[in-house]
C-alpha cells in the first residue's frame, strides 16, 4: 500500500511518464506536456463539510506540490468548524446546533471557531513550503476585490485577517504545515447569516478551564452589507483571475466532487475519520470544569447548590467530584453519580444511559433529587 | 519571509520516507539538534526529520550481555522556530506510552500554523515538560533548557546510525537550498 502510493505520488508530479494507463485521478493532476500548468484550481461541489475537509487532507497528502500550486474553493451547508486544539464545549453552542443542525467539524489547521454556510466562501492555498506565502494569498482577495468593487477598502492585518473599512473582519485564516508542503485556507464572508453565526458561537458550557486555543472573537460583516450588488459567481470568477494574475499561471477551473473516490482514493477513510466522535470531540485538550448546578426540588429551586469538580481527558470523564449538600442528597449517591461518569464520554446522550440505571435504583423523593442532579449535570455537557 | 522559508525547509530530511498510508502526512516539526551520548560521554550531534535528541548511552549493570540501554530527551531546534512562530498550543503524550519510530506523539500550534510532532525513534516516554501545558513558549524562548519536549527510551539503538550526524545534516540542508 505504502509503495503502491509512493509511486502515485511520484508520477503526479512527473508529468512525463504515462506509459500506463492510469486512474482519473492522475489525469486530473498530471497535465500533458503541450498545456503544462503549474496551478490549478478546483471547486468543490459538494456542500459537506466533513467531505471538504477530507478533500483538503487529501490534496496534501497525495500531491506533488513541489512544482504545481492548487487553489480550491468551497463552501458548507451550515456548520461550525474548531481549530486543531480547541474546545468544541467552549467554543460553541452544541444544543443549539444539534437542534439547528448545524453540523461540528473540527478542522487539522490551528486557528479559531468559525461559522460556515453557503454565503461564505472557503479558500484553500496549496503549496510547497518553500511557496508558503499567506499575505501573497490575502492579496489575491483583497485585490480581487479591488477591481471589483473599488470602493471596498480591504486590508490584511498582521494576524492575517482580512478587515473591511477598516472595521470589519470578513475573513480568517488558518494554516498547517506538512512535510514538504502547506496549506493555507480562509473564509470569506459573502451573504452569510449572521445572525446564526454570533449565536452557535457561544460556549455551551460553564466554568471549562483548560489551555485550549481559545478564539478570538471579531466583529464580523458580509460583503454583500457593502457592496448589495456582488454575486456570488462574480466573486468567485474574480478571486480566480486574481490568483492566476498574482501567481503567473494560467490555471484551468475545474469542477470536482470531494467524494469521488476514482479522483481521490481513500478519500471517504478520510471522510469518516473527520466524521467521528474520536477526532471531533476526542481530540478535545485536557480540561477542567469548575461550576455550581442548582439544584431543583421537581419545579421549584431547593435554595442549594451542588459543586462540580470534573477533568476530561480525550473527551472522556477521567474524574468527577460533586458535592451535594448531604441533607438534600445521601452521600453515597452524590459519590456514586460521579463514579458512574468515570470513563464515559463527556455527552449527555451517554451519560444519561450511564446514569439510567442508578437512577432506576431510587425511587420517591430521592429519586426525584436524583433526576434533578442528573439533568442539570447533563446541562453542562452540551 | 525567505528566511522562514529557509528554515522551515530545515524540516526535511531524507532518511524517512513519507507514510503516505498515514491520514495525514507527518508534518514536520521545526527539527532541533540531536545530542546523543557515546560511551566516552561525549555528545554527539543529529539531526532528525522532526525533533533533536539529546540523549545517554548507558552501560545495564544488571545484564550479563552489557546491552546498552540509552535515553533521549526531545526538543525543538532554534532556527525552526522562525518558520514556526510563537508557540501558542503543545501538546504531548502520556508518561509511559510506547513510541514506534515516526509515530505521532504530539503536536504544536503556532500562530495559527498547526503541525504534528513525529518521533524519530522507537522507545518509552519518560517524561513530559509539564511547564509547557501553561506556558508553550517556553519551546521558543529556551528549547534545549526549559522547553525540552519529552523524554523516552531508546528501544533501538540501531535506529539511530539511520539519523543524520551534524555535518551530513548540514550538508543537506544546504543542498535542499540551492
Amino acid at each position: 500500500m505504502l509503495f503502491h502510493l509512493r509511486r502515485r505520488f511520484h508520477l503526479l508530479g512527473a508529468g512525463t511518464r504515462t506509459q500506463q494507463a492510469w486512474t482519473s485521478s492522475s489525469c486530473l493532476f498530471m497535465d500533458p506536456p503541450s498545456c503544462r500548468s503549474p496551478g490549478l484550481v478546483l471547486q468543490s461541489q459538494s456542500t459537506d463539510v466533513y467531505q471538504n475537509l477530507a478533500l483538503e487532507d487529501w490534496i496534501d497528502g497525495h500531491v506533488d506540490l513541489q512544482r504545481r500550486s492548487i487553489l480550491l474553493l468551497w463552501r458548507n451547508r451550515p456548520a461550525v468548524v474548531i481549530g486543531r486544539h480547541q474546545n468544541p464545549w467552549a467554543e460553541c453552542d452544541l444544543p443549539a446546533m444539534r437542534r439547528r443542525n448545524v453540523a461540528l467539524a473540527r478542522r487539522r489547521s490551528g486557528g479559531g471557531t468559525v461559522y460556515h454556510d453557503l454565503g461564505n466562501l472557503n479558500l484553500t492555498f496549496f503549496t510547497s513550503k518553500k511557496a508558503y506565502d499567506r499575505r501573497r494569498n490575502l492579496q489575491v482577495i483583497s485585490e480581487a476585490l479591488r477591481r471589483v468593487r473599488p470602493e471596498l477598502d480591504v486590508q490584511a492585518t498582521d494576524r492575517f485577517d482580512l478587515l473591511l473599512n477598516g472595521r470589519y473582519k470578513i475573513s480568517g485564516t488558518a494554516s498547517r504545515l506538512s512535510r514538504k508542503s502547506s496549506y493555507h485556507h480562509c473564509t470569506l464572508l459573502h451573504s452569510a447569516d449572521r445572525s446564526a453565526l454570533s449565536s452557535l458561537l457561544r460556549p455551551s458550557c460553564p466554568g471549562i478551564h483548560s489551555n485550549a486555543t481559545p478564539s478570538v472573537p471579531s466583529p464580523v460583516a458580509n460583503l454583500t452589507e457593502h457592496a448589495p450588488s456582488l454575486k456570488w459567481e462574480e466573486l468567485l470568477e474574480a478571486v480566480v483571475q486574481q490568483y492566476n494574475s498574482e501567481f503567473g499561471l494560467i490555471s484551468p477551473s475545474r469542477l470536482v466532487h470531494p467524494a469521488d473516490e476514482s479522483l481521490f482514493p481513500g478519500v471517504g477513510k478520510m471522510e469518516a475519520e473527520l466524521r467521528s466522535w474520536e477526532w471531533t470531540f476526542g481530540k478535545t485538550p485536557k480540561f477542567r470544569v469548575e461550576t455550581q448546578l442548582e439544584l431543583r426540588d421537581g419545579q421549584a429551586a431547593a435554595g442549594c447548590s451542588a459543586e462540580l469538580l470534573m477533568d476530561v481527558k480525550h473527551g472522556l470523564v477521567e474524574s468527577c467530584r460533586l458535592d451535594v449538600p448531604a441533607d438534600w442528597l445521601p452521600v453515597r449517591l452524590s459519590r456514586s453519580t460521579g463514579e458512574v461518569l468515570l470513563g464515559e464520554r463527556f455527552c449527555p446522550h451517554r451519560a444519561a444511559a450511564a446514569l439510567a440505571a442508578l437512577l432506576r435504583s431510587e425511587s420517591g423523593q430521592l429519586q426525584g433529587r436524583l433526576r434533578n442532579l442528573c439533568e442539570a449535570l447533563l446541562a453542562v455537557m452540551g | 519571509m525567505k528566511m522562514a522559508m529557509r528554515a522551515a525547509l530545515r524540516c526535511l530530511s531524507g532518511n524517512f520516507p513519507p507514510r503516505l498510508s498515514r491520514l495525514s502526512p507527518p508534518a514536520l516539526v521545526p527539527a532541533t539538534r540531536l545530542l546523543y551520548g557515546n560511551r566516552s560521554g561525549c555528545w554527539r550531534t543529529f539531526s532528525t526529520t522532526s525533533v533533536h535528541c539529546k540523549g545517554k548511552e548507558k552501560q545495564s549493570k544488571t545484564s550479563s550481555s552489557t546491552r546498552e540501554q540509552g535515553w533521549t530527551q526531545l526538543s525543538m531546534r532554534t532556527d525552526n522556530h522562525e518558520a514556526l512562530g510563537d508557540v501558542v498550543y503543545c501538546g504531548l503524550p502520556e508518561v509511559g506510552q510506547r513510541l514506534e519510530q515516526m509515530d505521532e506523539f504530539g503536536a504544536l500550534e503556532s500562530v495559527k500554523a498547526a503541525s504534528e510532532l513525529y518521533s524519530p525513534l522507537t522507545g518509552e516516554v519518560t517524561a513530559i515538560n509539564t511547564e509547557l501545558a501553561e506556558n508553550p513558549g517556553l519551546v521558543n524562548k529556551s528549547c534545549y533548557a526549559d522547553g525540552w519536549l519529552i523524554k523516552m527510551t531508546i528501544e533501538k539503538p540501531e535506529e539511530l546510525e539511520k539519523l543524520m550526524d551534524q555535518p551530513a545534516y548540514d550538508k543537506f540542508i544546504k543542498s535542499l537550498e540551492e
